[in-house]
């Protein structure tokens, strides 16, 4: 609990003056944190507006943490039963089939039908390197693409991998910022026996949301956790990946604050693309450790808030189109799924980096 | 005010493949995830509301398995205070067999309550008919697809049942009485993980289905399981924009849906 570290808090601000929801929402975290500190009542549907984008704990000077004091506000209204409807059924769908969408667990490996070559269990495989789907590139149409992309930039590279298809549970890293630490629990207990049980040596994770909690919340696993644009960053430097054209629309790159402000992976995605180009991709204004979050995260794919600002999904596109760009790519499907509606609306495209490299190699 | 509530554990089969094993003898669900039947989770929740705001006690009661012990648990977190399981090791799918056990059950065990509540019907077999020929066994009153329960006095509750073509009938029923409860009633709450785990510490008593079997004979036999008869698949029309459209033009005028 963080209920002691709120104390630590002198209210300078910095929390406020860097959250992708002040200013435009009711969300106020420096209040929220003061509240917590005098121990005043926080209205119930405020928690929720958080991205869990991380930037107030990153920079806080005191270390309140205060994306953790959202958790354990998330955590109390969860106990009590109190929490909104389309939350509600996120984690139950996660419960009774381990991921959030309610989607048949039998269908997990559904998305390897869109590849030409056989993707075996990792009990199958000499070397044990798992390649974890995750829940959204299972079963949404639109980021099924992504898992079948990368297997095919490691199957070109002729590095051995497996899935655990329908063993597979959510990596739990959505549930724990919604606040169900015991669902959270139980997930990462089920897949940790399962990574135990098959010997997993390698884990490649398609989203930034799986491999931060499986970096940092899933205790010492002994097991090396990659992005995948790490992982074809090196094949690419080996020449074990070839690309044998260029990409020749204009690209801005935009960093998924999992993956860059929390994880420090910034050049990786940056390379590829540079690489595909032939030269460096565009960049935003606010970009690297200051980028600007899509408001995806945290369990805000499954919290309806009210639009009566402009989202930052649209002030991405706005100043993409106001730069020239022809592409978004980023490399989250979260970002994907939060930045498509927006650019489609303005003739824009949005791409996962692996869409683009499969079209080069 | 006591409240009975019968919850049951049933396979979650949305979206998908279902099996049917041997010759028709039964349904896979071997590999399927289980949760507590939807209408009875509203039903926990009416239950649990109505002792909060006058006092009593709900118990929950499922029939089934070991793994039934499940739904038990989950009601208990939402509120109730204890969970009796009616063990049998075989699937009662006949709702009269299920509801003369019940009845055989609650009538031995001396079980005292106000009122019954079930849900309208199960996700798994939709009979919608367990309540109603239990409340027939036990001669009590009975009110189906009830919508809300506006008035709870001593003797009686004052409910609204709802009614085909969005009508609603308001009616009183005296206590005791059985009500089947329809989803939409309330807004159940969330039981999180740590408030199941919590709930397990409360003892959950367990009574053989067998000693209370005597005359629960079933009326429906199983012959056998088959698959829904395949339709002929849809015709794709072939072509450019301009001939897809002609010939999807003249169908249209064929089967009459264009004069």
């Amino acid at each position: 609990m963080n209920s002691e570290r709120v104390l630590a808090c002198m209210q300078c601000g910095k929390c406020t003056g860097s959250c992708p929801e002040a200013g435009k929402t009711p969300f106020n975290i420096r209040m929220i944190v003061r509240k917590k500190q005098f121990q005043r009542a926080i209205e119930e549907d405020l928690p929720w507006y958080c991205t869990s984008c991380s930037t107030c704990t990153i920079r806080c000077p005191r270390d309140v943490k205060p994306s953790e004091v959202i958790i354990d506000l998330r955590s109390a209204l969860i106990e009590d039963g109190r929490i909104p409807a389309s939350i509600q059924k996120a984690l139950e769908s996660t419960f009774v089939q381990k991921n959030p969408w309610g989607k048949p667990r039998s269908k997990r490996a559904e998305w390897t039908g869109k590849v030409d070559f056989e993707i075996p269990h990792i009990s199958e495989t000499k070397e044990r390197r798992l390649l974890f789907t995750c829940c959204i590139q299972a079963y949404d149409p639109r980021c099924m693409v992504i898992p079948a992309n990368v297997s095919r930039l490691l199957h070109s590279a002729g590095m051995e991998f497996g899935i655990l298809g329908e063993e597979e549970a959510c990596c739990g890293n959505e549930i724990r910022r919604m606040g169900e630490a015991g669902l959270f629990e139980e997930l990462r207990e089920e897949n940790l026996a399962n990574f135990k049980e098959y010997g997993v040596n390698e884990i490649i994770t398609l989203s930034p949301h799986c491999m931060n909690t499986f970096r940092k919340e899933y205790g010492d696993l002994g097991i090396r956790v990659s992005h995948y644009s790490e992982v074809v960053q090196g094949l690419l430097e080996r020449g074990a990946v070839k690309l044998e054209s260029r990409y020749e629309k204009k690209v801005v790159y935009h960093d998924p604050c999992f993956l860059g402000k929390q994880n420090a992976i910034f050049d990786e995605p940056r390379t590829l693309l540079a690489k595909a180009l032939g030269t460096n991709s565009l960049e935003f204004s606010r970009m690297r450790d200051n980028s600007l979050c899509c408001e995806g995260g945290g369990g805000r794919m499954f919290f309806d808030v009210e639009t009566t600002y402009q989202r930052n999904s649209e002030s991405r596109v706005k100043e993409a189109l106001e730069m020239g760009a022809e592409v978004i790519a980023t490399s989250c499907p979260f970002c994907v799924m939060n930045l498509e509606d927006p650019a489609t609306e303005k003739g824009l495209s949005v791409k996962e980096v692996s869409e683009i490299l499969v079209e080069v190699i | 005010m006591e409240i009975v509530v019968f919850t049951k554990r049933v396979p979650v089969t949305q979206e998908e493949e279902l099996r049917i094993l041997g010759d028709g003898q039964s349904v896979d669900l071997s590999k399927l995830p289980h949760r507590m039947n939807d209408w009875d989770n509203y039903a926990v929740e009416e239950a649990v509301k109505l002792i909060e705001k006058g006092g009593g006690g709900v118990t929950s009661v499922a029939i089934g398995d070991s793994e039934s012990d499940e739904v038990l648990r989950r009601a208990i977190a939402m509120g109730a205070r204890d969970g009796f399981l009616l063990e049998a090791n075989e699937v009662l799918q006949d709702p009269f067999a299920r509801a003369t056990l019940t009845y055989n059950f609650l009538k031995k065990e001396n079980m005292p309550f106000d009122a019954i509540f079930t849900g309208v019907q199960a996700e798994d077999e939709q009979f919608a008919c367990f309540g109603g020929i239990l409340a027939a066994l036990l001669k009590i009153p009975y009110a189906a697809q009830v919508i809300g329960i506006d008035a709870v006095e001593k003797d009686h509750f004052v409910v609204r049942r709802e009614l085909e073509g969005g009508l609603q009938e308001r009616v009183k029923v005296s206590l005791p009485c059985l009500l089947s409860i329809q989803s939409g009633i309330n807004e159940p709450r969330y039981v999180s993980i740590m408030g199941v785990r919590k709930a397990s510490k409360v003892e959950r008593k367990v009574f053989k289905a067998s000693n209370y079997t005597d005359s629960g004979k079933s009326l429906v036999e199983i012959t056998k399981w088959v698959y829904p008869p395949k339709k002929e698949g849809a015709a794709m029309l072939a072509g450019d924009v301009g001939e897809i459209c002609s010939k999807l033009f003249a169908i249209l005028k064929e089967k009459g849906v264009y004069q």
